[in-house]
């Protein structure tokens, strides 16, 4: 308890002397970090400003910074934090995002609405930096719209410390003991899709009779979930303030890189899986911009670092590469975390979600219902 | 053309309000106007605007569907307003008597205090609100503070579980309005002639009595004003609840968002804002009506 308290005195204190000196030292410690590697190969440039709208704490700073470093260009970051939310803004047209990061079973939909922009394969030659398996997926084949960025999974994240009996599957987070301690990511379609699981049904099912069904189970669910949390669920799970839950692989390896007894289970009835996709809008302004953002953030020396501060499954071979050669405990334990680096078994047993098409208003009305009662 | 401009003051006056009238067409009149064309249109499966006109989507808000009553969106529509209500009512009894304080405090020390009501406002409202997570949470700064004192005093101490919760979500709301309705409140108390009070106590009036029928009556105008700053706002919001209550439930602004980014609805995302804003219009309509307040609001 003492403890506890200290640290948020520490914390307090940082943010003050952060806000005190922060004006004078920050631009020479920016310096010193910010040995940047060369873009290679290096695109010719005109535009002066690129746009990206990704998802939530998902590119590292550095990699921003190097880029508007190396080619001069002002990067525009703006972040979503559900597929559904990026194919909204993105189909009513006004925006002017240069690249997009859409989820697997998102990109089917906004290329049948003529919101994406066919890759031009010669100006990319970081293709070759990617692991085939995470090419020409049904989504996508071809891969003629998209390139990969991170996979993951929606599983069971656990407290081992605070939880005595081990879920393991979907339908166990039904157990009365979990009542009121659970965490479930704010995304309608992941949640209602684990209960679909655990029903034993299809994870995209558009039947009617089934989806009344799920309604229902997820109630009951819903009665013990302490917190719907799409943003950053790691913080409650490493603060105590819930034990389990279903989360991103990402946010249940740095939960338990801060609380090691933290554990991520994949479910008997096979995980969610998903996969996030770079791609460009169709009225992208600043084309040669987005190349050349391509090119250079998924270069391995750049890219690696995403096993530090955002691991997911990481399709880019360079950045394994890199990453082996010049960090070997961070590849060692990205390789060796059953978190990061899927089973093949269980990738096997996964689902991917997709679209629901007419579907998709049952889906948003037993959120509503679920959150309304 | 300058000459005869020199010469007419309607045209002169028109030139000066201009500049407002177009910020006001551009972003008021302009956005409105397409929500309400989107309220009655319909979409396709895919969550395109199809400009066909349709009554459809507010029927279905108030109730009626083809497969019979359906109370759900009322439900929300209520909860939102019985919230507002709650944190308008409890901000009201807070702010009232700091607000008296400080009008009757020496001019001197008024203008420290009125700026100590006023640094809150300077830090970001939704990091303000994630300081309220650190406080509130099972093992924060409130519990283990809390715990300290019982164990010091040797008292059996169970954490309390606010974070997240709906008590936290009206905390946070509280504190949240609290400095719009110390303000105008403030205001109008400071305004108050002393020579009031000395008549009121020529007439035998004691201090009780001065304060209901003196200082009361006089401050309406500012707890109006304040009722109505602090009760639309918190009507609409849902940041406080999405981040203090853990997302568990859904209000009107939770529901009109999630037509327009989750549900691909935009029509009916319109028409239950459209429903929301004539509600906050009737009511605060009445409300000032009902006071006979109208002109001192625009005054003070």
């Amino acid at each position: 308890m003492v403890k506890k308290q200290l640290w948020q005195v520490w914390i307090v204190g940082l943010v003050w002397l952060l806000a005190a000196c922060g004006g004078d030292n920050a631009p020479s410690a920016e310096h010193a970090a910010s040995e940047c590697p060369a873009p290679n190969p290096r695109l010719e440039v005109s535009s002066t400003e690129l746009n990206l709208f990704v998802w939530t704490e998902y590119i590292p700073q550095r990699t921003v910074d190097c880029f508007e470093e190396v080619y001069g260009i002002r990067v525009n970051r703006e972040e979503y934090s559900s597929s559904e939310e990026l194919y909204a803004k993105l189909s009513v047209g006004s925006a002017s995002y240069d690249l997009v990061q859409p989820t697997d079973y998102i990109v089917n939909l906004m290329i049948r609405q003529g919101l994406l922009r066919e890759l031009d394969r010669s100006r990319l030659p970081v293709l070759n930096n990617f692991d085939p398996n995470y090419l020409d997926l049904p989504f996508d084949p071809g891969n003629r719209y998209t390139l990969p960025y991170q996979a993951g999974s929606d599983g069971i994240v656990v407290n081992t410390a605070a939880v005595e009996n081990l879920p393991q599957s979907y339908a166990d987070l039904w157990k009365p003991e979990y009542a009121g301690r659970l965490v479930l990511l704010d995304d309608s379609r992941a949640i209602i899709g684990a209960t679909l699981l655990a029903l034993g049904y299809n994870v995209y099912t558009q039947d009617p009779a089934q989806l009344a069904e799920a309604k229902t189970k997820l109630a009951e669910l819903a009665q013990g979930v302490k917190l719907f949390d799409s943003d950053s669920p790691k913080n409650a799970l490493m603060a105590g303030d819930v034990d389990l839950g279903i989360v991103w692989t990402g946010e249940a390896i740095l939960a338990q890189r801060a609380v090691p007894s933290i554990e991520y289970i994949y479910p008997s009835e096979g995980v969610i899986l998903w996969q996030d996709n770079y791609a460009i809008p169709a009225e992208a302004p600043h084309l040669d911009a987005a190349y050349a953002w391509l090119n250079y953030s998924l270069q391995g020396d750049l890219f690696w670092q995403m096993l530090e501060e955002f691991p997911y499954t990481n399709p880019n071979l360079a950045a394994l590469e890199y990453a082996r050669q010049n960090h070997p405990e961070l590849y060692t334990s990205y390789v060796e975390s059953p978190i990061t680096n899927t089973p093949s078994d269980v990738l096997e047993k996964g689902h991917y979600l997709q679209d629901v098409g007419e579907a998709t208003l049952i889906y948003d009305r037993i959120w509503t219902e679920i959150k309304g009662e | 053309m300058l000459q005869s401009l020199r010469e007419n003051r309607r045209w002169q006056g028109f030139l000066l309000i201009l500049p407002a009238l177009l910020v006001l067409g551009l972003l008021l009149v302009l956005p409105l106007g397409l929500t309400v064309v989107t309220s009655f249109a319909q979409r396709d499966v895919d969550g395109n605007v199809i400009y066909t006109f349709t009554l459809g989507n507010y029927w279905r808000l108030l109730g009626f569907t083809e497969t019979g009553w359906d109370d759900l969106y009322l439900k929300i529509l209520l909860r939102s307003l019985a919230l507002a209500l709650q944190t308008t009512t409890v901000v009201l009894l807070l702010a009232y008597p700091l607000a008296y304080f400080i009008a009757r405090a020496p001019q001197r020390r008024r203008n420290l205090l009125l700026f100590w009501v006023l640094v809150p406002l300077w830090t970001n409202f939704v990091i303000r609100i994630y300081a309220w997570v650190m406080i509130l949470r099972s093992q924060g700064v409130l519990n283990s503070t809390l715990g300290a004192v019982a164990g010091l005093v040797d008292l059996p101490w169970q954490p309390l579980d606010l974070y997240p919760s709906q008590s936290a979500v009206l905390i946070g709301m509280v504190y949240e309005f609290l400095p719009f309705m110390i303000l105008p409140v403030y205001t109008s108390l400071e305004k108050i002639e002393p020579a009031l009070y000395e008549a009121a106590a020529d007439l035998h009036a004691n201090a009780l009595q001065t304060f209901w029928r003196v200082t009361i009556p006089l401050s309406m105008p500012g707890v109006i004003a304040g009722t109505i700053l602090t009760f639309v706002p918190v009507i609409g919001t849902f940041v406080v609840s999405d981040i203090l209550g853990g997302r568990q439930v859904i209000l009107v602004g939770n529901l009109v968002q999630r037509q327009f980014l989750d549900a691909r609805d935009p029509p009916f995302g319109s028409a239950a804002s459209i429903v929301l804003l004539g509600i906050t219009l009737v009511l605060t309509l009445y409300y000032t009506r009902r006071f006979g307040l109208g002109e001192e609001i625009a005054a003070g």
